[in-house]
């Protein structure tokens, strides 16, 4: 079933409008200086972030909204803005949770990171190693953001809180800031004709 | 079964009324603009661009009877002191740099605040690129691309199109300073539909 059939599906399951703008929607959020801790809770807290930092101003989509999650993105970055391994390659699980349900379980992310992880799909790309004998910085990146395309489409109706967990034995993840982007086929509000 | 690119611009054809479009030249092609003025804003100011050293059209939007299904959207960085072509977000404004875009066709937002991750966005399907910096130094070269999801959003003829952008650090929020000669631009590639008279002139 295709991302449109099974946004599609659930919206006409739900009762939720079907008429809207066909778009790509990436919805991120930042958690600043998360510091070190087993649990990092994504799409929770909006105060304080700039448009830089989020595309929301609460955890769940308007009304006439709706999204399929494909594609799960993470970026660890220090004060400076020179890019991490998220949480320094310690193994770390992530969930995902759209109302009281959780549709993500315990999915082990270390893998899926330069400069050490081998992805779980065939067509990103691997764990390829940046050799720079130089500091990194936010010009000479070394390091890969984790990226993982699921295999089953999630759909965040209109209207539902959501959130990402990032579990972890005391995950590194320093004074700069974390960033967790779902990317997928979506839903805008629109008052006529689609393109 | 998913729609195809053909389709869903045989679709919105339908919808808008345009009956003549599925007799014309289906193609593969792309538009793309750089914002010297530093607006923020892409497209809007083709015209007044050099072409094709900064822009490949002459106004926002397509004349009669061609479209552009934008299956692809990527931004870039146009040296444009020394003419210096093309270069990668990421190695002028960082890996924490984070550019947020809306497209707009006609009086519409199809997509809205849409992150480009210096860091290398959501690179869905396509490996990465490296750069040698020195005899034995590697580093990697993200991509700044966003793969539209479904099948496209279809520009339709002679309706105005733009991108409006603007960049933040990630880490701080802030919004960052243009840098003086490395001006932003963009390009939308996918399937095009070219105009297709089927008789001589």
């Amino acid at each position: 079933m295709s991302q449109i059939s099974k946004l599609g599906y659930v919206d006409n399951k739900l009762g939720a409008p079907s008429s809207g703008q066909q778009t790509t929607r990436i919805l991120f959020n930042t958690i600043e200086a998360p510091g070190t801790t087993s649990g990092l809770v994504f799409f929770k807290t909006f105060q304080g972030l700039t448009n830089g930092q989020t595309n929301l101003t609460q955890n769940k989509l308007d009304s006439m909204e709706s999204m399929v999650i494909k594609t799960i993105w993470l970026a660890q970055f220090e004060t400076g803005g020179t890019l991490r391994t998220f949480g320094a390659n310690i193994s770390q699980t992530l969930s995902v949770l759209v109302g009281n349900q959780q549709v993500v379980k315990n999915l082990p992310i270390q893998f899926n990171q330069g400069t050490t992880g081998q992805t779980y799909d065939r067509l990103h790309d691997n764990g390829a190693f940046a050799i720079f004998s130089g500091a990194a910085t936010p010009e000479f990146q070394q390091a890969q953001p984790i990226e993982i395309r699921l295999l089953t489409d999630i759909v965040i109706p209109p209207q539902v809180s959501f959130e990402v967990r990032v579990d972890s034995n005391a995950g590194v993840y320093g004074a700069g800031a974390v960033v967790c982007a779902l990317s997928g086929y979506g839903k805008i509000f629109s008052a006529g004709n689609t393109f | 079964m998913a729609l195809s690119a053909q389709d869903k611009i045989l679709y919105v054809a339908n919808k808008l009324g345009l009956s003549t479009l599925n007799q014309m030249q289906g193609s593969t092609g792309a538009v793309y603009d750089t914002d010297i003025e530093n607006s923020g804003q892409l497209f809007t100011s083709a015209s007044r661009h050099r072409n094709p050293y900064l822009t490949n059209l002459t106004q926002n939007e397509f004349e009669v009877n061609e479209a552009l299904l934008v299956e692809t959207i990527s931004f870039f960085v146009n040296n444009t002191e020394d003419d210096g072509g093309v270069s990668n977000f990421q190695r002028t404004y960082g890996s924490n740099a984070v550019l947020v875009f809306d497209l707009l066709i006609g009086n519409k937002r199809v997509m809205k605040s849409t992150p480009v991750f210096g860091a290398g966005s959501p690179y869905t399907f396509a490996t990465t690129g490296q750069l040698n910096v020195g005899a034995d130094d590697v580093i990697y070269i993200p991509r700044h691309q966003v793969f539209l999801e479904g099948a496209g959003i279809l520009i339709p003829p002679q309706v105005q199109f733009s991108v409006e952008y603007r960049i933040f650090d990630v880490v701080t929020g802030a919004v960052l300073p243009f840098t003086e000669f490395d001006a932003i631009g963009c390009y939308l590639f996918g399937t095009r539909v070219l105009l297709n008279f089927n008789t001589s002139i």
